[in-house]
């Protein structure tokens, strides 16, 4: 039977680069490439300015937002390959926590943080730990229903201002020498960059592991995997809830920036965005979800002149990427590794087992 | 003085009108080759399905080691220690050979989404420990080369081997296999005989579905005969060679190769 | 909370859901079916039931009924229906067998993955919400009343409005007559030898792609019957009707075990009525809520749904 050859191109010389690099070099260009998303905002480069908005604001918010949300929904669709169509939820309860505790309480920004993403974990808890038992085609209903679900309570809820919304947050004091102020997006750009990095360390450490590999047991076959000891409905709630978190941390820290906030930002168009660009950059690959998640938010703030039928395009671009590239732009792919000693398979049974 | 390691009592299974298993009584002893023939759609893999809990038998009971596994979640009887192959292979094919391996093994670590996140010395040495035990089974089944490939890109006999590897590394007191020598040349089958023997050796009770008569002749220790979801013989290779009955159902039936 | 209106409008409340029902569980025989043969949501069957009222309000159009007219009477009103509904089935079924071919048939032919599937078939989705928004310039639009609605007689407090008796009856003898054709032709036997086990018929020889498009043929023209009772009754639609009719039939369909027809029809009939009753105690604003709650409920209990699947457990 013939054996895959290695396929060359780009991607695996990069990576070749990467895996023969001494450690001095990958540490050298690990904080170079961290460096240049810091001093980003200081970038004024007419490519990737956008002239109808403010590129710092950009970068914050869609760009940098649905970077970081991208990469917690890809723990739960990518890497354990369950379809979830409310993720906003999680978003709008990370908000809603920094709204309302921070106009009704003392508790700043920093305090607010863990609350709210304590409270997204719960929720997610609450929401899985019932339905993720469920296979995963009941799994998109029920998620896409609680998504909904958690904008209309917003809305029928005048204690929590209805459909006018929260306004009036507190923006987080300083931190350093960083003022945190409605002029400025460029600090909260550097905590959601800060956010990103130590999620992107997380996952990264996760999927190097057991959990690692549960979850790739459980997206390819879930039956064979309870069938090898992998308890399903345990991982798929930490995948879950994982991903809440993230959504839960993104939430609280938009609030704080934006200010005021409405149901009605937490529409199902969100979770579906964020999914597309999960799906669009490649789902499961991390670099290919951030690649897919900055250029599906950064692309409408550049050709802004699109506006009326820009949605209607995204619609139309999805259906032509997944007839074409069902994988992605960057799919995951993993690289083998070949042993050149061959060996015959009458030589099976060698070594001893315990 | 043997032990009853697994106990079938009187287990029916039925699909809608189908009967696939009717008040079937089987069990295996403590460290022996045990195997399951009969024509195809006798019930044979159904048994596999019973006991490993992706069905729950219509009645009867089922025990492992004096415990009942009715009720019991899947990936729990694998913990209590039961492990299997599948007739159509399964694998992770988008895994590496290494990580299917290491995934069975991971069923008796203790550490989980926590440990691996601040990289706890439990987890540590837990992770170490899976992957040199899957690098252990891979050389035992001859795949340590490999090791870094793709399930789904391996040859076809190591595929199935890879699945005897897999479940191996679940470290489970009973394996069972499901036609393991499906579609193996004679000299991979005599090889693949060698191999089941020393894992017997190594302690392992084996419960065995074959369609090949000469490999189960050689290596079981008992045989038991499913004809239409009924057990109609059990008993040493040669008395059941022997049996007009099986004959009749079984062996007088043209040769399958499948 | 208004338990009283529950009490004393209890009959009329059951009625109206009846006829709620009655489309809800129309547009589920869609996803049922659809889900049957190819174990996938049709995310964008709420837009081929979207696009069913638009048709029959564009056919009313071309029948020349204007808004400000009187209804209309006797055999000309009877014609006029029929056309609109006709005109509903159409493109209903139509849209449906086009959003298999465009979003379903490569990717199924590549065997690519359910998530790409899914992705596809909501690009279709969002792509119809979006292109009738644009048309109808996010307005809702009014449909104009062919039928004059007049109350039939009252029952213990209930009028019975004849709009509301001809849905009720005109949609159980739609699901009859689908009922009838899945049993009884050679079509209908294709779809169930496919639910039941694909690699088998292909084997035995039905020719699946046929038996796809006539499956999809079927859950749109069910869609599209359904929106013309719904523009019926209602008498308005938009852009949006889909996302919001959908969801509930989804969730009827589930409720009632999706992949099984009778469960579908069971599933709208009981949705309608709940939502009905739950509306008239908690305000409309909760409907949707308490809906979910149910699909949950009913989910954790019974996982298969009130009916069960009718598809075969899934073998390992
Ligand atoms: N999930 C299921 N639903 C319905 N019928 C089933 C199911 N699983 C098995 N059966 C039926 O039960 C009977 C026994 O099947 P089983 O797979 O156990 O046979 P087997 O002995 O393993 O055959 P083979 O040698 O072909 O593998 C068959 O008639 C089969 O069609
Ligand atoms: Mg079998």
């Amino acid at each position: 039977m013939a054996d895959k050859k290695f396929r060359y191109n780009l991607r695996d010389h990069a990576a070749d680069y990467w895996e023969r690099s001494p450690k001095w070099r990958r540490v050298s260009l690990s904080i170079s490439f961290i460096a240049f998303f810091y001093a980003l905002p200081f970038l004024n480069n007419p490519l990737i300015n956008t002239p109808g908005s403010d590129f710092q604001s950009v970068l914050f918010y869609p760009v940098g937002m649905y970077v970081l949300m991208a990469i917690g929904l890809n723990i739960v669709v990518g890497k354990s390959g369950l379809l979830d169509l409310g993720y906003v939820a999680f978003f709008a309860i990370g908000a809603y926590t920094m709204a309302i505790l921070g106009t009704h309480t003392s508790l700043n920004f920093w305090e607010i943080l863990p609350i709210g993403i304590a409270l997204a974990m719960v929720s997610g808890v609450l929401l899985g730990t019932p339905t993720l038992r469920l296979r995963g085609d009941y799994l998109a209903i029920v998620t896409l229903g609680f998504g909904e679900i958690v904008r209309i309570v917003a809305v029928n809820i005048e204690a929590i201002g209805g459909p006018r919304g929260i306004a009036g947050i507190p923006t987080p004091p300083d931190l350093f020498k960083a003022k945190f102020t409605i002029l400025d997006p460029k600090p909260y750009y550097w905590v959601l960059l800060t956010f990103t990095l130590l999620i992107i360390w997380m996952v990264r450490r996760m999927a190097a592991r057991r959990p690692g590999r549960a979850w790739d047991a459980i997206r390819q076959d879930d039956d064979v995997a309870q069938l090898m000891g992998v308890n399903t409905l345990k991982y798929k709630v930490w995948a879950f809830v994982l991903g809440a978190a993230v959504a839960g941390a993104g939430g609280v820290l938009y609030a704080s920036q934006i200010l005021s906030i409405v149901p009605d930002q937490f529409n199902l168009n969100v979770s579906i965005l964020i999914l597309a660009c999960v799906v669009f950059g490649g789902i499961g690959n991390l670099w290919g979800v951030i690649l897919g998640a900055a250029l599906l938010a950064f692309t409408p703030e550049r050709i802004r002149f699109l506006s009326q039928p820009r949605i209607l395009v995204f619609g139309i671009a999805l259906v032509v990427m997944m007839n074409l590239r069902p994988d992605g732009i960057l799919p995951k792919k993993k690289r083998e590794h070949f042993d050149p000693n061959w060996k015959t398979v009458e030589e099976s049974g060698e070594g001893e087992i315990k | 003085m043997t032990e009853k390691l697994l106990e079938l009592k009187n287990v029916t299974m039925k699909f809608g009108g189908v009967t696939a298993l009717n008040e079937v009584n089987l069990h295996v002893n403590k460290g022996e080759i045990a195997a399951l023939i009969g024509p195809n759609g006798a019930g044979k893999t159904t048994v596999f399905n019973v006991v490993t809990g992706v069905y729950k038998p219509t009645s009867g009971e089922v025990n492992f080691n004096a415990q009942s596994l009715i009720g019991r979640k899947r990936y729990q009887v694998t913990k209590m220690g039961i492990a299997r192959t599948f007739q159509n292979i399964r694998l992770f094919g988008e895994s590496t050979a290494l990580e299917n391996v290491v995934t069975g093994a991971d069923v008796h670590s203790k550490s989980g989404v926590v440990g691996a996140i601040f990289g706890t010395p439990r987890s540590r040495r837990e992770e170490a420990a899976a992957v040199e035990r899957g690098m252990e089974l891979l050389e035992f089944m001859g795949l340590k080369h490999r090791a870094g490939q793709l399930g789904k890109n391996l040859p076809y006999g190591d595929q199935r081997r890879l699945e005897i590897a897999r479940a191996l590394a679940t470290n489970p007191q009973l394996l069972l296999l499901d036609e393991p020598a499906a579609g193996f040349n004679p000299a991979e089958k005599v090889a693949l005989a060698a191999t089941i023997r020393k894992i017997r050796d190594a302690g392992y009770t084996v419960l065995l579905i074959e369609h090949d008569m000469s490999l189960i002749m050689d290596i079981s220790d008992r045989v038991a005969v499913l004809d239409f979801g009924q057990k109609i013989a059990d008993d040493v290779p040669k008395v059941v060679q022997n049996d007009p009955r099986v004959i009749e159902a079984y062996l007088g039936a043209p040769a399958d190769a499948s | 909370m208004d338990f009283a209106l529950l009490r004393d409008a209890f009959w009329g409340l059951t009625f109206d859901g009846l006829a709620l029902g009655a489309i809800y569980a129309l547009i589920s025989l869609g996803y049922t079916l659809v889900y049957g043969v190819l174990r996938l949501i049709n995310f964008a069957h709420s837009e081929v039931f979207m696009i069913g009222t638009f048709s029959a309000l564009v056919a009313s159009g071309i029948m020349g009924v204007k808004i400000e007219d009187d209804p209309r009477t006797g055999w000309g009103m009877v014609f006029t229906l029929l056309i609109c509904l006709i005109a509903a089935m159409l493109a209903s079924g139509i849209t449906a067998v086009l959003v298999e071919i465009i979003a379903y048939r490569r990717l199924r032919q590549r065997g690519a993955t359910k998530l790409a599937t899914l992705i596809s078939a909501i690009g279709v989705s969002i792509s119809l919400v979006e292109l009738f928004r644009i048309i109808t310039d996010s307005l809702p639009r009014e449909f104009p009343r062919i039928m004059d609605k007049t109350f039939l007689f009252s029952y213990a407090g209930a009028d019975i409005r004849n709009d509301k008796v001809i849905v009720i009856i005109a949609a159980g003898l739609m699901m009859f007559a689908l009922e009838r054709f899945i049993t009884k032709s050679r079509y209908g036997k294709g779809i169930r030898a496919v639910s039941m086990d694909e690699s088998t018929s292909t084997l035995m020889g039905v020719n699946i792609n046929k038996v796809i498009t006539v499956t999809f043929l079927a859950g749109g023209m069910m869609a599209g019957a359904a929106a013309f009772f719904y523009i019926l009754v209602y008498e308005n639609t938009s852009f949006k009707v889909g996302f919001f009719l959908g969801i509930s039939a989804f969730t009827a369909a589930v409720l009632g075990g999706i992949g099984n027809l009778k469960g579908a029809l069971f599933g709208g009939f009981v949705l309608g009525i709940l939502e009905t009753y739950t509306s008239a105690v908690f305000g409309t604003a909760w409907k949707a809520v308490i809906s979910f709650l149910i699909l949950v409920l009913v989910l954790l209990i019974k996982p298969t749904g009130l009916f069960g699947e009718s598809i075969q457990q899934a073998r390992v």
